[in-house]
């Protein structure tokens, strides 16, 4: 397909889906914002796990600061939506970069095991804090109408995803992935991979924490445990991961299609819902474990062998 | 003539183990140095500590007459000093067109910033070392000698004034060897001063004006290859490593 | 003075059931490179294991510990053997994934079988304390900590005197190597699992007696393990211990003097600064 014909389905599409919220359910519309935030997070996560290859554990501390720092900006300082939003991107960002610089130096699972440390220590610090509203929470205004909320959500999922599809195309990018396929040979080659590290985390922390604050303005409720829900962490990174981690368009497959077998299954026991998506999670990585971008690529050559593949090189 | 690259007093120590002892030499602009010694002497250690990827015990590292003893790995390949390493490092998930324009884009060369140009630059490249039908192909499916040719490719394209080969030629067969000897040939034409480490003797005596000796980290000897070659402790060196294998 | 003598050996006590919880999870780490995200949740089921065993069929918790301990084994062996040996040639970021998805399934099986109420498991002698050096010692937790004791040492003697024990840790450094031991590499996977597992029963045991569980202190748990684990270092079992018994006592002493709803910030804040500062853990060897 050539690009302009690509952008043009891509316009369609959005336009279209931009229309839901006047045709559609309530539920439907609630379920459209719940996974667009959830593409929206899942794709911030691709451009720090998925480009850079660093797994971060800790993107639920900018979702949560993009929600504190609008909750806090409202209920406690009576200031607008957009200016509380600003100071929970700032926030965030900030602390990408400031916790980012000692963070990254880490390689792998120690990488994922220190964010998922600060997660935890952000909870339980938030939950401390007076101004935040301790361990009760705060609770913003409420604006009537699911329809703004989910054409922000939208919007921000599209600008999430054109920034991972400049980075494909890019000089930065290209530096993202030489740090990813093999650090240290990127930095022999010239790549000041301490920055680019630095900035793809910013870049993520920025897109969550925006992701954050339409959440908690929408739900118009925020307490530490939801703010900085550390599964959130998982599931964004499976949802990405599930898609195809490093493509563009994985995260938000991965996002829509878990997001709407979540929902399918929730019409049953909560409970069962629950198992069946850890049995999903299970099922994928055992079968397809490079994602499901992947499996459409080859699926057409190996057909059921696909799945057989997979396991032969993985096991033991 | 002027050297491009003064390394002095240069000391690495592991732990207590003293790597590099105590080294100190230059190499001049447009020179090829041979690095040889038998295996353990330190030699990819050197090379590492003038790339930036070990930092220095003791000593100084001196490049085109500066201190680069506090630069990073990454400013000294902008600088231009590259390398090569003996234990391969592609980027297994790039193509090898894609691996080798990662060095146009962020070597030495500030014009390829372009991702369009670095890719041209990089099929150039490929084109020089004899890779270029490969281009497409995925950087993890080439062969050994593939790959050598690569990360030849790779280094040539951050466009370096210094070139810091570590045996490209192992496991090659004859002819290959003759190629990759006329390559780093052209490549000093091109006006790149080159230190290089080998094994295989015939190659790095034809390619080499001077030749440089370690031995557990210690220079022994430095000169012409014909002095170096025929200098009874440079000649204990191998022999004595050979009886106690 | 008192009061802090009483805070240390509180934190002491409780340093001991730490280590325990930790060992599992070390164990499976260091041997097969695997990071357990549902190591919590297993605990959590040595607790349920145990909590039934004592309701249902009237057996002392520390009589019903080596049953739990046997149950886990078996679902730990079962589990690495069909599922997780499935994918152990697999990047290390699909093991933390897919662990997660076994700790969602297990956690919700709980729910639905076990429901969602707070349990406790009380022996007759819950509330029996004595006096040492002028501190209360609740009996329990200083049963806790002996069996904690006695198992790590357990384990280490496992590992370094018999021969599935050293072929074991002999898999850690090489599969080939393992091998030799005459061992089938699935088999020798699946019972590292298993042992982990079982550990992780016994300290699920010892949780259910010293305080309340309910399904989801799964997820909390792993965490915690995971501090102890960094903390005290990857190595060695002894390191696990040293690495409990210090987050016992800095959990106790944060308690008093900060506040008792500071205890995750410390912990986890100490976390990530060892993992900033020495990785390998305050007592690992440096990298």
């Amino acid at each position: 397909m050539k690009f302009s014909t690509k952008c043009a389905v891509g316009g369609l599409v959005i336009a279209l889906l931009a229309t839901v919220p006047w045709w559609g359910s309530a539920v439907l519309v609630q379920f459209g914002i719940n996974a667009l935030i959830l593409a929206t997070l899942a794709q911030s996560w691709n451009i720090i796990g998925g480009y850079t290859g660093y797994p971060s554990f800790g993107n639920s501390v900018f979702y949560g600061l993009g929600g504190y720092g609008v909750a806090i900006a409202m209920v406690q300082y009576g200031m607008p939506f957009p200016v509380g939003m600003a100071i929970g991107v700032g926030l965030a960002a900030a602390f990408a970069i400031l916790l980012g610089l000692p963070v990254l130096r880490l390689r792998g699972h120690y990488f994922a095991i220190a964010t998922l440390g600060l997660a935890e220590v952000m909870t339980a610090i938030v939950s401390n804090l007076e101004i935040a509203g301790r361990n009760v929470g705060l609770i913003l205004p409420l604006v009537k109408g699911d329809a703004l909320f989910f054409e922000l959500a939208l919007i921000l999922l599209v600008v999430t995803t054109l920034t991972v599809a400049w980075i494909s195309r890019s000089r930065f990018g290209f530096a993202l992935i030489a740090i990813r396929e093999n650090e240290q040979a990127a930095a022999v080659m010239g790549v000041n991979t301490t920055l680019y590290k630095i900035l793809a985390f910013a870049l993520c922390s920025i897109f969550a924490a925006i992701a954050g604050g339409i959440h908690a303005y929408w739900i118009t409720y925020l307490d530490p445990g939801s703010a900085f829900d550390v599964t959130l962490n998982v599931k964004m990174i499976i949802m990405a991961v599930f898609g195809g981690a490093g493509t563009i368009f994985g995260p938000v497959l991965g996002a829509f299609v878990l997001s709407a077998i979540s929902e399918v299954l929730a019409t049953k026991v909560t409970s069962l819902a629950s198992i069946f998506f850890g049995i999903v999670i299970v099922a994928a990585i055992v079968f397809m474990p490079r994602g499901f971008a992947d499996f459409v690529r080859q699926f057409r050559h190996l057909g059921w062998r696909y799945f057989q593949e997979n396991i032969r090189t993985y096991r033991v | 003539m002027d050297a491009i690259l003064e390394v002095r007093n240069l000391t690495k120590r592991f732990h207590g183990l003293l790597a590099i002892d105590h080294v100190s030499f230059t190499l001049e602009r447009n020179e090829i140095l041979g690095l040889i010694g038998p295996n353990g002497a330190g030699k990819t250690t050197m090379i590492s500590l003038i790339s930036g990827t070990l930092e220095p015990s003791e000593g100084e590292v001196l490049f085109e007459g500066a201190p680069i003893r506090q630069l990073p790995a990454y400013r000294r390949g902008r600088l231009g000093i590259a390398r090569t390493f003996q234990v391969m490092r592609p980027f297994p998930g790039l193509t090898v067109l894609d691996n080798v324009a990662v060095g146009a884009l962020f070597g030495a060369s500030g014009h390829s910033r372009v991702l369009r140009d670095a890719r041209e630059e990089a099929q150039r490249w490929l084109e020089f070392v004899g890779l270029d039908r490969h281009s497409w192909q995925r950087a993890e499916s080439l062969g050994g000698p593939d790959r050598k040719r690569l990360e030849l490719a790779k280094a040539l394209a951050m466009r370096p004034k210094l070139l810091l080969l570590d045996e490209v030629m192992a496991g090659l067969n004859h002819v290959e060897i003759e190629e990759v000897i006329n390559v780093i040939k052209k490549v000093r034409d091109r006006g790149i001063s080159i230190l290089v480490i080998e094994h295989v003797m015939k190659a790095i005596q034809s390619l080499s004006d001077r030749l440089l000796v370690l031995r557990s980290g210690e220079k022994i000897a430095e000169g012409q290859p014909q002095e170096v070659l025929s200098n009874d402790e440079v000649i204990a060196a191998y022999l004595g490593k050979k009886r106690h294998e | 003075m008192q009061l802090l003598w009483q805070i240390l050996v509180n934190g002491v006590l409780l340093g001991g059931l730490y280590a325990l919880m930790a060992l599992g999870l070390v164990l499976v780490w260091g041997v097969l490179n695997i990071v357990n995200l549902a190591h919590g949740a297993l605990i959590m089921l040595g607790a349920y294991a145990c909590y039934y065993l004592f309701t249902g069929l009237g057996l002392d918790p520390f009589a019903a510990l080596p049953v739990a301990m046997v149950l886990l084994f078996c679902l730990g062996y079962l589990i690495q053997r069909y599922v997780l040996n499935l994918i152990i040639r697999a990047p290390m970021f699909n093991t933390l994934l897919i662990t997660f998805g076994l700790e969602v399934v297990i956690t919700y099986l709980a729910q639905m079988i076990f429901s969602a109420d707070f349990r406790t498991v009380n022996p007759s002698y819950a509330g029996a304390n004595f006096i040492f050096l002028g501190a209360t010692v609740p009996l329990v937790r200083l049963l806790a900590f002996g069996v904690a004791l006695g198992l790590t040492f357990a384990l280490w003697l496992f590992l370094e005197r018999t021969r599935i024990g050293r072929a074991i840790r002999a898999t850690a450094q090489n599969l080939i190597a393992a091998r030799l031991y005459g061992v089938n590499p699935r088999h020798l996977y699946a019972l590292t699992f298993g042992i982990g597992a079982a550990l992780a029963g016994a300290a699920g045991t010892l949780y259910g007696v010293v305080s309340q569980i309910n399904p989801y202190i799964g997820s909390g748990l792993t965490g915690k393990s995971f501090a102890i684990a960094i903390i005290g270092g990857l190595d060695k079992s002894i390191y696990v211990l040293a690495g409990g018994l210090f987050l016992g006592i800095v959990e106790a002493m944060t308690a008093l003097y900060i506040g008792p709803t500071y205890t995750d910030v410390v912990s986890f804040g100490i976390l990530v600064l060892v993992l900033i500062a020495r990785p390998t853990g305050l007592l690992g060897r440096t990298a």
